[in-house]
């Protein structure tokens, strides 16, 4: 059996109250120090203020399914209970689609809100999960994987019924390849059903460095987005974590020595730092705050073709309930993006 | 006559391949260090199994570097015979089969670079790889029964030989893609927004920079209680103190290696408010009266304000808000620097100042104990759509 028990650590990067009162007094200080020198205050210091608008985009419900009727789903998140309506067109799915009233109490549901009706549901996740990472291990029927350092390790199983599909687009499943995959939450594991990528080439300690660029870096980027798990984020939090966070921090989540390559030419920012995310796909656009950084997505120089092919390199993680406002679907594992950095 | 150039053409051989054979074992070994890994070699090593990877790298570095010794070693009078015949006869069986192992190498790996030269041959194989490899083998063979090499006379022979080399350097450079991989290198500029720079050079830097000098008198920690950075500027806040209003002082320090541009803010801890700058002591002025004290850079506007010029201490209520900067919701309170770890009464002289040797330091000074409810400018959820 392989141990999952690494050694892993919050950092600065760890979502939360004390992150969030970080990231907003970040962001006044800035603004004050770009007002008194009459920099490019302005529109950036305005970014700060412009989180979604309510009603706008898709709203996501998180928590556990508590009861579940044909026409009504309780969701419960501690002490809270959430009751919302089930309609024909709602859809499901739980390693595959199925019908809404078939997800079962106990389940860990996300359950995406239509937009003009707050208590109708649109559409259910039930105990979906990713795992995106590095494999360190493996024995008959399981891999283990490092997420990086501040994400415990994970155990991923791969069912009979998968393992084609996924061994075409993962054909390494050995340590040192990447593994990126969507499957269905097990307790201690995660059954993978899914492929929510193709696998590079090489192992992440041979990978190619990227091509040298002179001139600025442009404020606007274009790539594939992907969503990750909530380890420590609080149920429904908005926010990215993003590839490129600033190496001086005292906190590198390098998964491989100490100059991981960045195959996208992403500025660093730093946690607190606000970006604009667009779904290219949908053309919804909503301003998010950065929680944490995506060590592993910046190993990946991979394409998403959700709607059309996107230039490579992932540019942004986000979590559950941003890639859902944004209009991701989960099972799809990306969609095609644009981010806006403020100058 | 004919015989004789082609003599000295097959003696020309012996250095130039030497050079090469050192050169690659050292652009190999530099990317190794660069990159702290033996398993991130490039090149022919991409068509073994995992596991061997390494001791093939190892061993093919080790190799060049025992032929490019040994070619030089015997090229004289001590090689004479046997030993230079067989130093000559391995490094062509090297060079054949590093042409075998490209042509293998861009068949089943075609988007792999040769790695001959490190880091520089990152391009795919190509032709021109192969013709070099196929060039150099040649000339390890042309090598082979040659007497032992003698220097060249000056004038003459030294003016052919080194035309000679010109030549043949001029061949090995049309055949070399690691050629315009080092002209781009030699033109890159790294833009600031991805420059890799680390927090104690931006501290020492800061120290050094005249805003720090005319602002330190207010500062009361040697840390700072936060730093980050966004795009080419690093935000480094510590805590002050005017009378008995915390304060925290701001510094935007830009990022470059030399003579950064830094820009300053004094803001109120509680409410968030931009405040204006208080005069410095006296004793501050005289002080800094020997150095230029305008950096240019003071926001036009701020008020200065009435202060005790012995003390140095200013009326809270002269000390107004002066921008329209974001404020915390009523009743949240901003982790000020008065409860955090560098808190203290005292003000720190600007000499004893000092940017941490740890870079995690600043971190730890960090308060981790907010309020639990941070008020409007928390993090949105999706309840909030």
């Amino acid at each position: 059996m392989l141990d999952v028990h690494g050694d892993f650590r919050c950092c600065d990067r760890c979502t939360g109250n004390a992150t969030a009162v970080r990231a907003s007094r970040r962001r006044m200080l800035k603004a004050a120090v770009l007002t008194a020198h009459g920099g490019p205050s302005g529109p950036e210091a305005g970014r700060a203020a412009d989180f979604p608008v309510p009603g706008k985009l898709p709203r996501a419900v998180t928590g556990t399914v508590r009861d579940v009727s044909p026409h009504v789903l309780v969701i419960g998140n501690g002490a809270s209970e959430t009751r919302i309506a089930l309609t024909s067109e709602a859809t499901a799915w739980r390693g595959a689609p199925l019908e809404p009233s078939g997800v079962q109490p106990g389940d860990q549901a996300v359950v995406r809100l239509h937009p003009s009706q707050r208590s109708v549901a649109d559409r259910i996740w039930a105990n979906i999960g990713r795992v995106t990472g590095v494999i360190i291990e493996r024995d008959a029927d399981s891999l283990l994987v490092d997420e990086g350092k501040t994400k415990p390790r994970q155990l991923v199983t791969i069912p009979c019924a998968a393992s084609g599909r996924i061994q075409v687009r993962f054909p390494n499943l050995e340590p040192g390849y990447l593994l990126d995959v969507i499957g269905v939450r097990r307790p201690g594991e995660l059954e993978a059903r899914i492929p929510a990528t193709s696998q590079p080439a090489y192992p992440v300690g041979q990978m190619p460095a990227p091509a040298m660029v002179s001139g600025r870096v442009p404020a606007t980027i274009s790539g594939s987005v992907t969503w990750h798990d909530p380890v420590d984020e609080p149920p429904g939090l908005l926010g990215v974590s993003y590839p490129a966070l600033d190496p001086g921090s005292g906190c590198a989540e390098d998964p491989v020595g100490s100059a991981a390559p960045q195959f996208v030419r992403m500025p660093y920012l730093a946690v607190g730092s606000v970006l604009q995310v667009s779904n290219d796909c949908t053309n919804s656009s909503c301003t998010l705050s950065v929680t944490g950084c995506a060590a592993i997505a910046r190993l990946f120089n991979d394409r998403c073709v959700t709607c059309g092919t996107s230039p490579r390199g992932r540019i942004a993680d986000l979590t559950q309930a941003s890639f859902i406002a944004l209009g991701g679907e989960l099972e799809r594992g990306c969609f095609n993006a644009t981010i806006t950095i403020g100058r | 006559m004919f015989g004789h150039a082609v003599l000295e053409i097959r003696e020309a051989q012996v250095p130039l391949l030497s050079a090469m054979l050192l050169g690659g074992c050292a652009a190999k070994l530099a990317r190794v260090l660069r990159v702290g890994s033996m398993d991130a070699g490039l090149g022919p090593t991409a068509l073994f199994p995992l596991r061997l990877r390494r001791p093939v790298a190892v061993a093919t570095a080790a190799v060049e570097f025992a032929c490019g010794v040994a070619l030089i070693v015997t090229a004289g009078g001590l090689g004479r015979g046997g030993p230079a015949t067989g130093v000559r006869l391995a490094t062509s069986l090297l060079f054949l089969v590093a042409t075998c192992a490209l042509i293998e190498l861009r068949t089943s790996h075609p988007e792999t670079g040769c790695g001959c030269f490190g880091e520089f041959s990152r391009a795919p194989v190509s032709g021109r790889t192969l013709a070099r490899s196929a060039f150099f083998a040649a000339a390890a063979l042309a090598t082979i029964g040659l007497p032992p090499l003698r220097a060249p006379h000056p004038g003459a022979d030294a003016a052919r030989l080194l035309g000679i080399f010109a030549i043949e350097l001029g061949v090995i450079a049309l055949l070399s893609p690691e050629l315009g991989e080092a002209l781009t290198r030699l033109g890159y500029s790294e833009p600031c927004e991805l420059r890799r720079l680390p927090t104690v050079r931006t501290l020492a830097a800061l120290r050094r920079s005249s805003q720090w000098r005319k602002r330190a008198w207010l500062i009361t920690t040697e840390v700072p209680v936060d730093m980050w950075r966004e795009l080419c500027w690093r935000y480094v806040v510590f805590p002050a103190r005017i009378g008995d209003r915390a304060t925290e002082i701001i510094f935007a320090v830009y990022l470059r290696p030399h003579r950064p541009v830094v820009n300053s803010a004094l803001v109120d801890s509680a409410t968030g408010d931009v405040l204006a700058w208080p005069v410095a002591p006296a004793r501050r002025r005289r002080f800094f009266a020997a150095k230029p004290q305008s950096t240019g850079l003071e926001p036009s506007g701020i008020r200065r304000l009435s202060a005790d010029a012995e003390s140095g201490s200013v009326s809270p209520a002269a000390s107004l808000p002066i921008s329209g900067a974001r404020r915390p919701a009523p009743g949240a309170s901003w982790p000020g620097p008065g409860s955090g770890l560098g808190a203290g009464s005292g003000r720190i002289p600007a000499g004893m100042l000092s940017a941490p040797s740890d870079p995690d330091q600043y971190l730890r000074a960090i308060r981790v104990d907010d309020p639990p409810n941070p008020g409007e400018d928390d993090l949105p959820l999706s309840s909030d759509l």
